[in-house]
């Protein structure tokens, strides 16, 4: 029984790292194709933006992590406006753009406030199950991870607004000719991507060493997993997620979490090889039959 | 067939008389460094290949340097001492990317791998040696008498060249001369390649893959060997970097380094391969300098120019001041 709830407790905690780390590029790279290798350093922003409010303002621990997120979601927004909008339709462009970004951000960062910044404390407590300790803020990460990725599908497939945002996406010349302001579309849906890697970011502040370079701890995660997701990424997210977390933590558990790296990236290969179109190709096409 | 590549080419042959005259006023403390910039030159004229050429974004330059770089070391320490192991090492390693660029395009374009997915998967593949690399450091991680040491990466590795022959080795001057010399070969190499009918259509193939599929060539096979090509390139930029440092690490196979090449080349002008030689000894040198003088600004100051040049020159920086210069002086254009 604890054995079991070991299990599950590691792959839980698993896959609520693979979502969250993807949850902002699934919009950024999955919808607007845009390859943005600076996701991890709006990570960083959220994750700043949280503890610097949480310790300077002395904010409490939620309004914190909303700051944080008001923060990234501004500096998408200023990004998208001087930089990101000249990248539309130019994936590979958008590769050296975000890479000198990232740089610039996490040496900013580095020079603003120093290699490591004091930290938060992990909220709520832990309980115990026999012999082992665990973290609830862990467990409710994972529920929350499913909850916001439940509320990204609604927006995306179920509002009008969504449907507004993928229309003009796959055809932004149609869109434009039928009255959408394009270009509005584009700055909220990066917007929203933004904030939602300012999410992630804010989350995990309190769980991990703030350092310039905390970022860089999802980004591969977020690109493998997004990638297996595949074209439509908010159908694929879960099933992905959930696939390369078993892969990683059963590898992991026999035997090494380099091991464990390996592994994942191997599986995505292979993924990429023989399911092109991802897990949610395969989940439309079972479904269409 | 009208080949607009040679009829620029004065501006080439003044750029590598100067660089073949250096010698004779620079001391070897700058010439070691720009036999350093010039290593980075091959790996990102194989990028300009598959990347500029035939539109294929690969993250997989930075895996067959490594691959190359170790396979060097490891092949040279194990013989060290038998008679021209340096050179005769060289050849074998090359031959061990080549076949490994061969087996990773063969997956991809054969397995109907396009777009943006062959970067992934060419990341994921960089990053799964790099991983590997980085837990060898135990003594059961060895081959032969090579150990591969882990994070701190193989040293030991003999220089190559003929050690018999006054001036034989290749570091100092030799260096130099020998990465120029290559370097210009294969310049040239590439552009007859850009010439020829299968690097017009390879080059067409960008524009539209299957409609140049339908007229009847076969894409997959020209990708395949543009891809080799420019695997075996970023091979030897890799042992020759292992030659001139006397190290490889694991770090040469990271992120970072993943990126790095791709960034020279998108800075420099992709279309043109004088412009990536040139920009990429340009832009190493410019990290570099910034690394020494700017101190901790000098990140920002790289990342901003590389903003700066896809904002409002996305063909390039150089590439542009290229054209500039060939319209204004009348000279260089005949």
């Amino acid at each position: 029984m604890v054995f079991l709830f070991n299990i599950f407790y590691q792959l839980g905690d698993s896959l609520a790292f693979l979502l969250l780390a993807a949850i902002g590029l699934a919009v950024i790279f999955g919808m607007m194709k845009i390859i943005n290798l600076a996701h991890g350093e709006f990570i960083t922003v959220g994750a700043y933006g949280t503890v610097v409010s949480g310790k300077v303002l002395n904010l409490p621990l939620p309004i914190a992590m909303a700051f944080g997120v008001l923060v990234t979601v501004i500096f998408g927004l200023i990004l998208e406006k001087f930089i990101i909008r000249y990248l539309y339709g130019r994936p590979l462009d958008s590769v050296v753009a975000t890479w000198g970004i990232s740089l610039i951000v996490s040496q900013s960062f580095l020079v603003i406030f120093g290699p490591s910044y004091e930290g938060l404390q992990t909220p709520m407590g832990n309980f115990q199950l026999g012999e082992f300790s665990y973290s609830e803020y862990r467990i409710f990460l994972i529920f929350f991870a499913l909850f916001l990725l439940s509320l990204l599908y609604y927006l995306f497939m179920k509002t009008s607004f969504g449907t507004l945002a993928r229309a003009t996406i796959e055809n932004p010349s149609i869109s434009s000719s039928m009255g959408v302001d394009v270009k509005s579309v584009y700055t909220a849906t990066f917007a929203i991507g933004a904030g939602l890697a300012g999410v992630t970011g804010a989350l995990y502040a309190p769980t991990m060493t703030i350092v310039p370079s905390i970022g860089q701890a999802f980004i591969v995660s977020a690109f493998i997993t997004v990638v297996t997701a595949g074209a439509s990424p908010f159908v694929g997210l879960v099933p992905a997620a959930a696939f390369l977390g078993t892969v990683q933590t059963s590898v992991t558990f026999f035997y090494k979490s380099t091991i464990g790296l390996i592994a994942i990236l191997c599986a995505v290969i292979l993924i990429i090889r023989y399911l092109p179109n991802g897990f949610s190709g395969l989940i439309l096409k079972t479904r269409s039959k | 067939m009208i080949n607009t590549n040679y009829k620029k080419n004065k501006l080439q042959i003044i750029t590598f008389i100067i660089l073949g005259a250096l010698p004779l006023f620079m001391d070897s403390y700058y010439l070691d460094n720009i036999s350093y910039f010039m290593c980075w030159t091959f790996i990102s004229l194989g990028l300009a290949v598959i990347w500029g050429m035939g539109g294929i974004l690969s993250f997989g330059q930075t895996a067959f340097f490594g691959l190359a770089g170790y396979g060097f070391s490891v092949i040279s320490i194990n013989f060290l001492g038998v008679a021209g192991v340096s050179l005769w090492s060289i050849v074998l390693a090359l031959i061990l990317t080549g076949i490994f660029g061969l087996i990773v395009g063969y997956f991809l374009f054969y397995g109907g791998i396009y777009d943006v997915f062959v970067g992934i998967v060419t990341l994921a593949i960089t990053l799964v040696l790099e991983t590997f690399m980085q837990q060898t450091a135990g003594p059961e991680y060895a081959i032969g008498t090579a150990r591969l040491n882990g994070f701190n990466g193989m040293q030991g590795m003999p220089t190559i060249g003929f050690e018999s022959i006054p001036f034989g080795l290749v570091e100092g001057v030799t260096q130099y001369y020998f990465i120029l010399i290559l370097s210009l070969i294969t310049l040239i190499g590439l552009y007859k390649f850009k010439s020829s009918k299968m690097g017009l259509i390879f080059l067409a193939s960008k524009e539209d893959r299957e409609r140049v599929s339908s007229l009847g060539h076969n894409v997959q096979k020209i990708q395949l060997i543009a891809f080799t090509i420019a695997s075996i390139l970023a091979g030897i930029s890799g042992i020759l970097y292992t030659n001139w440092g006397g190290y490889i690490t694991p770090d040469s196979m990271g992120l970072v380094s993943a990126a790095l090449p791709v960034v020279y080349v998108a800075a420099s002008g992709k279309k043109d391969f004088f412009s990536v030689f040139i920009g990429c000894i340009f832009f190493v040198w410019l990290s570099q300098t910034l690394a020494i003088n700017g101190k901790q600004f000098a990140i920002i100051v790289m990342g901003l120019i590389l903003v700066i040049a896809t904002r409002f020159f996305p063909d390039g920086i150089i590439l542009m001041l290229k054209n500039k210069l060939i319209s204004k002086v009348k000279w260089l254009q005949s």
